[in-house]
């Protein structure tokens, strides 16, 4: 069972603490932000939570990165609590050298570039065929 | 029931409830950047050479920058604000952050100094910093703002913006100390924070003949000994400063030696000293 440290939560039976992302919330349309959540697994996505631990913005910026950011002190503490960390966080950590790099980031780094040859080699077919 | 239940509990664990640092944030992007600790500790040895943070070097320093109060004091145009309070933890006033960047090749590297300084400023945002540098820093406009003789405004502004050991910093300090010494419009900095640093520049490149001009020109004698004396002791084996070691010489003797030995201006600076010799003779005979 996880012991916590602060007694203005609701106890939950069976509940235990994720580290996931939670929708921030700006209220503007096709923006997301996400935060990187230490949360109950009952609680909603986008409900009370524990603690933030970091953020994450999808989209790239002007210079093609896209930027995250961890509090590696507080994960490492609440992952020694015995926190779980969801597929999406567990690839971040990953990508950051934090974890291991998760197998499928690998794996879909795979399924991308056999896409992207595929639609080449269709597209050249094409151009050969106009011509 | 359960409220009450759970304010009990909190009642009696007041003391133990732990202070969650919500401010700390470590970013993805890494680098760690060293402070120059090494620099401090040769300086204190006799034989290095002195750096631009020694206590002696900082008091001639400030006293040759002089206090001009009309100028010091005078009206600048400012937003008026609320004061704002903030508070910071001591890890917000830290400059230590862990920058790692995954290239889309897979490598995962550390964080260049642009990169570094540019995240820093989009996590914790320091004011008066943009995100983009002010277009100011082109050479073009540069120029334009030099030739209105706002060499002032330039500084302020990068000081705000730049890191003292980037690239840019250093850029743009270069330029505006190298285009008040073609101009010799040292005055426009006499009574600001930036004279020093332009006195220390010009010293490293053992241009400070121009200056020495001016201040002989404005009647400034002490500030031009105490200018040739910081000289003896950041270049301590050039001819002049051998020589007044051996002679011993203070005061106007100085100037006089550093003249014949060292500057191209020479004539000038002993006609300058012949003309201020009967004042400087008063001041002798009235202390």
């Amino acid at each position: 069972m996880v012991h916590l440290s602060s007694f203005l939560q609701k106890q939950y039976h069976g509940g235990y603490v994720v580290i996931r992302l939670a929708l921030a919330g700006h209220k503007q349309a096709n923006r997301p932000f996400y935060r990187i959540v230490a949360a109950f697994n009952k609680r909603a996505r986008d409900g009370k939570y524990i603690e933030q631990l970091g953020t994450y913005d999808p989209l790239p910026n002007i210079y093609n990165e896209k930027l995250v950011s961890f509090n590696y002190d507080r994960i490492k503490y609440w992952v020694g609590c015995g926190a779980h960390t969801t597929k999406p966080v567990a690839k971040l950590l990953g990508l950051a050298g934090f974890f291991p790099l998760h197998p499928m980031t690998v794996t879909e780094a795979e399924r991308r570039r056999a896409q992207a040859a595929q639609t080449q080699a269709s597209e050249a077919k094409d151009n050969t065929e106009e011509l | 029931m359960a409220a009450v239940r759970a304010a009990r509990r909190l009642f009696r664990s007041f003391s133990q409830v732990k202070n969650v640092q919500q401010n700390k944030r470590i970013l993805l992007r890494c680098s760690v950047r060293t402070f120059c600790t090494e620099h401090e500790d040769n300086a204190l040895s006799h034989n290095a050479k002195p750096q631009f943070t020694d206590p002696a070097v900082q008091d001639i320093l400030s006293r040759i920058t002089g206090l001009e109060l009309e100028k010091v004091f005078r009206p600048i145009k400012q937003e008026l604000k609320l004061p704002e309070y903030k508070l910071m933890t001591d890890e917000q006033l830290n400059q230590e952050r862990f920058i790692v960047v995954r290239e889309p090749s897979g490598t995962l590297r550390k964080a260049s100094w642009e990169e570094r300084d540019r995240l820093i400023q989009v996590y914790f945002p320091k004011e008066g910093r943009k995100l983009t540098p002010h277009p100011i820093f082109t050479e073009e406009n540069m120029k334009m703002v030099f030739s209105q003789d706002r060499h002032e405004d330039v500084l302020d502004l990068c000081l705000v913006q730049f890191e003292p050991d980037s690239s840019d910093y250093i850029r743009v300090h270069a330029a505006t100390y190298e285009d008040l010494e073609k101009h010799g419009k040292y005055d426009l900095l006499r009574s600001t924070r930036h004279f020093g640093g332009m006195a220390w520049y010009l010293l490293n490149a053992r241009r400070v003949d121009g200056l020495i001009v001016d201040m002989l020109k404005r009647e400034l004698l002490q500030d031009a000994v105490s200018l040739v004396s910081l000289f003896h002791m950041v270049h301590p084996h050039s001819e002049s400063a051998q020589e007044s070691a051996l002679q011993q010489a203070t005061g106007t003797d100085l100037l006089k030696i550093y003249a014949q030995k060292e500057s191209q201006r020479s004539g000038y600076i002993e006609l300058a000293l012949q003309a201020l010799e009967p004042a400087a003779a008063e001041e002798s005979t009235a202390t």
